[in-house]
């Protein structure tokens, strides 16, 4: 009897040993190492994952916030706008990281682009349709330039006077224009198309990585997401991108931070941010994270030959998850920035309010709000009459202290003001950019839910449907 | 829907503290009526027992109607409540409203002492709803089209707790209208004037003024339990007494005592009755109003005696057309 167990739990012992190997491989929780899948490859890597080119456009949008805010009033606007540019339009020299970087005891990896990689640049990558939410009717990149030509001249990235945060306002609207846009409209788009990079070719000659295995993975460094955040919570992705949580970051131990694997970058940073507040009903990061993981895995199963189109299928649904979730955290992100813009208001107009502190705050979450609408739009789809409606509520610029707000451009690039509205009437625009991303986006994490006190009194109160008569 | 959870639906109101039927005020109502019959009305226990549950009130006719109507209007509200519009849209129009104005702006007063402002909301959530209810009471009984479906109601000639529920559903879906009205008005005025600072005192989940009402024996209003409050007192509340006077056929309590909890509305409206508890009352309508009989007079009648009122109505517009002309 005792034989008979024995033997039976080594042949079942035997079975599991190499299932268990399967699922490390096959599921694991990091997006890469993956397998070299391409057939007839005949280089040393064993690692089929490749998306640095991404993380250094993250880090030239993180770099280029940073200088956004550097300006002293004029003095240095042509040297600032030339860095600017370097760090937008791409330079042959190796510049410095300036975000992130070093913080106490998370110390980064690397300090350099090129450390990551080189010869990379926003503007190339940067949504060039139409941008109706801008003055000026430009395209989106006309829309970049305008903005850094105008960070660049202005007294440490704030125009208090038209009510614009540069930083805010570029960075927000790159995070869209540049990193959704690339991978929703791209990479996760007409690249899965059968006849474009097919998983029996290399992307490129001599690459270790298929056509499919690039185009996807080069989607998903655009979502700026640590390769372990299967095995985080939002709250440690957060605390990453917080430059906070050193433990969570360093998943290989070494203790530094690689920038191009354990940091966590805009997009992703920002669904964490959703899933942490407001109603903490939302999963955003883990869905998307995990659609990401999937769809590398079916590539990864292909073993290197053409994917059949039930694969292509499949893979399209699962770019289908990552783009509805993601635009639903820019519709979050709106929500939230619209919220804030509301609540600013009200402080200003608080007895004893510092009412420059306060207008500052103002203007740098309207900035936000702003930018993260201008970065909704930047995505595949058209969003038609929502995105009017969103403009027109939004306005070009925020309703400024005397009441006027920004109402076109010059044909030099300076703003006009020929409108004015009441405080009032532009908070109640605001709830209405919330209910629009209730109503078009189904937003359900809310931060900054500026009717959620009438439901929470309404639920408390409780309907009366039937009545009692007397 | 499994039959367990129709049941726990049509039974959910007597464990729902925000309704008068829940357990706890009907078993408070009666400790309420035995001290006041013992204490007050020097009765034996054994008569005061009788008078209590009287098996001839809870089992009449009359009673019996209102336990049906209890379920098949139970069966209305279900289907019907989905679709009427709810307070979180009348709220939230409003509050839009408010912003169109400019003479004060969101939370403008959010700075006040949050006690003083959740009292506030809650005395003011409780006067505004028993305010509308005294004015859609009143019309229901001096309109003709609305008294069509309010002498359902009025048509009890028994009453017991469960008479609360004897209403057409007509009548009921005003009643909800008015109550996502009120509550609409005063949650959005309150937001917008205090900001988050808004909230409601509560006991077991109710406002607490709601909850007060409940356990004074609002249950005993539709009874035969005649307790009447000092003259003073019923001034200011009604008193099961006088609620009781106001379901009376005699000619000299009609239109009286339309209040629910407070008796100030009939007092500034002229409508305010003090209770006479030496007086036997007899429930129920006059001869003159033929009220309904049956559970099917009961949801049809309203609509025929409302088809001949505009009969008569338009019969009469008719002529006096006819006499102009002429």
């Amino acid at each position: 009897m005792l034989k008979d167990i024995f033997k039976y739990s080594t042949v079942m012992g035997a079975m599991i040993l190499p299932l268990s190997a399967v699922h490390a491989g096959g599921h694991s929780t990091s997006y890469g190492p993956f397998p070299v899948t391409l057939q007839g490859y005949s280089g040393n890597t064993d690692n089929s994952v490749s998306y640095s080119g991404q993380i250094a456009r993250h880090i030239l949008h993180d770099s280029l916030k940073v200088l956004a805010g550097r300006g002293n009033g004029g003095d240095n606007s042509d040297s600032l706008k030339a860095e600017m540019l370097s760090y937008f339009s791409g330079s042959d020299k190796n510049k410095a990281i300036l975000a992130p970087v070093t913080k106490g005891a998370f110390v980064m990896k690397q300090g350099t682009l090129n450390e990551i990689s080189s010869g990379k640049n926003i503007e190339g990558k940067f949504y060039n349709g139409a941008m109706m939410a801008w003055p000026g009717s430009m395209k989106g990149r006309d829309v970049a330039f305008h903005m850094i030509e105008r960070a660049a001249i202005a007294n440490k990235g704030v125009d208090a006077e038209n009510g614009y945060n540069w930083p805010q306002l570029i960075s927000k609207f790159t995070m869209g224009a540049m990193a959704y846009s690339q991978a929703v409209d791209n990479y996760l788009d007409e690249k899965l198309e059968a006849n474009t990079k097919p998983n029996n070719k290399p992307y490129k000659d001599g690459k270790p990585y298929t056509g499919k295995e690039h185009v996807w993975d080069e989607g998903f460094g655009y979502f700026g997401a640590a390769a372990h955040t299967l095995s985080l919570t939002a709250d440690q992705a957060y605390g990453i991108a917080k430059r906070k949580d050193m433990a969570s970051a360093d998943a290989n131990g070494d203790g530094v931070v690689d920038l191009k694997s354990e940091m966590v970058f805009g997009p992703a940073y920002y669904a964490a941010a959703f899933d942490r507040s407001g109603t903490k009903s939302t999963n955003y990061l883990s869905t998307i994270m995990g659609a990401y993981m999937d769809g590398r895995q079916l590539i990864t199963s292909a073993k290197g030959a053409i994917l059949t189109d039930a694969q292509r299928s499949s893979l399209k649904a699962h770019a289908s998850i990552i783009e509805s979730n993601w635009e639903q955290v820019l519709a979050e992100a709106v929500f939230k920035y619209a919220g804030s813009t509301y609540k600013d208001i009200n402080k200003m107009q608080e007895d004893g309010a510092d009412q420059t502190k306060a207008y500052g705050a103002y203007v740098k979450h309207w900035g936000e709000l702003k930018g993260f609408s201008m970065a909704l739009q930047s995505g595949r789809n058209n969003l038609g009459e929502t995105a009017g409606t969103m403009n027109d509520l939004i306005l070009f610029g925020p309703v400024t202290l005397d009441n006027s707000y920004v109402t076109g451009v010059t044909p030099s690039g300076n703003f006009k003001r020929e409108k004015r509205m009441t405080w009032n009437d532009y908070q109640l625009q605001l709830l209405k950019v919330q209910q629009l991303m209730v109503n078009k986006f189904a937003v359900s994490s809310r931060v900054n839910d500026q009717l959620a006190d009438l439901g929470a009194l309404a639920d408390k109160l409780g309907a009366q449907s039937e009545a009692e008569t007397d | 829907m499994e039959y367990t959870s129709i049941l726990d639906n049509f039974l959910s109101d007597f464990i729902d503290p925000k309704k008068r039927i829940f357990l706890g005020y009907l078993g408070l109502s009666i400790i309420i009526a035995y001290t006041w019959l013992i204490l007050v009305r020097q009765s034996p226990l054994r008569i005061a027992h009788y008078q209590i549950f009287n098996r001839k009130i809870f089992f009449s006719k009359s009673a019996q109607i209102d336990y049906k109507l209890f379920f098949v209007n139970r069966a209305f509200s279900l289907l019907i409540s989905p679709l009427l519009i709810t307070q979180i849209a009348i709220a939230t129009f409003i509050y839009y409203v408010l912003h169109r104005q400019n003479m004060f702006y969101s939370g403008q007063f959010s700075d006040f002492n949050k006690t003083f402002v959740v009292a506030l909301f809650s005395m003011s959530m409780f006067v505004a709803d028993d305010f509308t209810k005294y004015f859609l009471h009143r019309w229901m009984h001096r309109w003709p089209l609305l008294w069509a479906f309010h002498k359902v109601h009025h048509s009890a000639e028994t009453m017991t707790p469960i008479t609360v529920y004897r209403v057409h559903p007509a009548e009921g879906i005003l009643y909800g209208l008015r109550s996502a009205v009120t509550q609409g008005i005063v949650i959005s005025t309150f937001v917008f004037a205090f900001g988050n600072v808004v909230d409601l005192y509560t006991i077991i989940g109710v406002n607490i003024l709601v909850f007060f009402f409940h356990i004074a024996g609002s249950n005993l209003r539709h009874s035969h339990i005649s307790i009447g409050y000092w003259k003073f007192l019923e001034h200011v509340f009604i008193s099961p007494a006088q609620h009781q006077l106001h379901h009376s056929i005699a000619e000299e309590h009609h239109d009286k005592n339309f209040g629910a909890a407070l008796a100030i509305w009939d007092w500034l409206f002229g409508s305010l009755h003090l209770s006479d508890v030496e007086k036997n009352i007899i429930y129920g309508l006059s001869e003159s109003d033929s009220g309904p009989k049956t559970i099917s007079d009961m949801y049809f009648k309203p609509f025929k005696d409302i088809k001949r009122i505009l009969l008569v109505y338009f019969k009469k517009i008719q002529r006096d057309i006819f006499f102009s002309v002429d």
